[in-house]
């Protein structure tokens, strides 16, 4: 009884951590794209100093090549636009900024994000 | 440019195709762009190591920026690109069954357009596919709803090889008539002559159905495996019954052969 007890707990447990994976990764995709455009709302950055400040929030990162597809798409999309610019310390840097399209959306994503996160603590609050 | 080892360089450009080659599948993001950023920030991940950097040093490099497959989110992939991902990681017995339907398809889009050579070979291969997946699976009633994918191919090919196998005498009438065109000058229609030509052909198939169905009769249990899995219910009365027709075809054939040569001609 308490084996079968046991192979119980293990396979919710199991079952519990895939549930709280696949939701972190929902959650963490549309985090990462609000969190560079934070990132740059202030100042001009290169490709690589925006992995490395972001690598310093605790889980929003699994795969550091992520963030350079979501620059492209945001490129595309017309919210940030990048510069070439040459280094004294290494190759020339790309440098990615906001658009005034890209600060509106920022501005829009941040207000949005507040209110859920509002929200979700009132209601974690009871 | 930061000098690599040979097996870092090596390492590298692995890494960068393997990249390019996901991503020229994505609609949203620019390939080349990416690629460049992806250099970019190994270069500037590596300053200050010693030159040439080791296999170890960019490997651990590439081990944080990830696998390319989870930089874009499968959604925003081109429709073939989803596809053969789903061929990558879809259930293993599935897999034949999407190759085998995929290769027929494009032999029926191209019909019109290649040559009969590559047609015939898509088809092969698609029949090829198909008999793979259903050498996996011991019973074809496990085939379910794969069947609508795996059947047209096969369905295709039995039919050509069966109707082939089973009107090679008629198809004797080709040469015939090319003959016959050849000593009497413009083809046009000979009743006496052709009644009879029939009649011969229609014997012969007859007959050659008989022939047919004694090695099916003898060996019937190892034939079905060639036609499989539409010959798993096979049963004896199956090559009796061909041997009766064929005998049949034949005796009326004859008689109606001779009867027309000797009291009409």
């Amino acid at each position: 009884m308490a084996l079968t007890g046991r192979w119980h707990c293990d396979i919710v447990g199991v079952m519990d951590d895939k549930f709280f994976d696949n939701w972190t990764n929902q959650v963490r995709k549309g985090m990462l794209e609000l969190c560079i455009l934070n990132e740059i709302r202030g100042q001009r950055m290169y490709g690589y100093e925006i992995v490395r400040r972001l690598r310093k929030i605790d889980g929003l990162i699994i795969s550091e090549g992520a963030i350079y597809p979501i620059l492209s798409r945001l490129k595309r999309q017309g919210f940030v636009e990048t510069s070439i610019q040459e280094s004294a310390e290494g190759p020339a840097r790309k440098y990615y900024e906001l658009t005034k399209q890209g600060r509106q959306m920022v501005s829009r994503m941040n207000d949005y994000w507040r209110s859920i996160s509002t929200v979700t603590d009132s209601i974690e609050k009871g | 440019m930061i000098a690599l080892s040979k097996s870092a360089r090596k390492s590298l450009d692995d890494y960068l195709r393997q990249a390019r080659a996901y991503l020229r599948g994505s609609r949203t993001v620019d390939a080349d762009e990416v690629e460049q950023n992806i250099s970019e920030h190994i270069e500037n991940a590596l300053e200050g190591a010693s030159e040439p950097v080791s296999c170890d040093e960019l490997e651990a490099v590439l081990d944080k920026l990830g696998d390319p497959q989870q930089w874009v989110p499968e959604e925003e992939l081109a429709w073939w690109r989803q596809l053969i991902l789903r061929l990558q990681t879809g259930p293993e017995d599935w897999r034949l069954a999407y190759i085998s339907f995929a290769l027929f398809v494009a032999a029926l889009v191209m019909a019109s357009y290649t040559s009969t050579r590559v047609l015939v070979s898509l088809i092969f291969a698609s029949f090829l596919a198909s008999r793979a997946a259903i050498s996996q699976t011991p019973d074809s009633k496990q085939l379910k709803a794969q069947k609508w994918l795996l059947y047209p191919p096969l369905i295709v090919v039995y039919g050509f090889m069966l109707g082939a196998l089973l009107i090679l005498p008629l198809l004797l009438l080709i040469p015939l008539a090319e003959q016959y065109e050849t000593h009497f000058g413009r083809l046009q229609w000979e009743l006496d002559y052709w009644f009879v030509a029939f009649s011969v052909m229609f014997a012969a198939t007859g007959v050659w159905w008989g022939i047919l169905a004694l090695p099916v009769l003898i060996f019937g249990k190892k034939m079905t495996v060639l036609l499989r899995p539409f010959a798993d219910a096979y049963r004896v009365k199956w090559p009796l019954v061909m041997l009766t027709i064929g005998l049949g075809v034949m005796i009326v054939s004859a008689i109606v052969g001779l009867v027309y040569y000797t009291y009409f001609t």
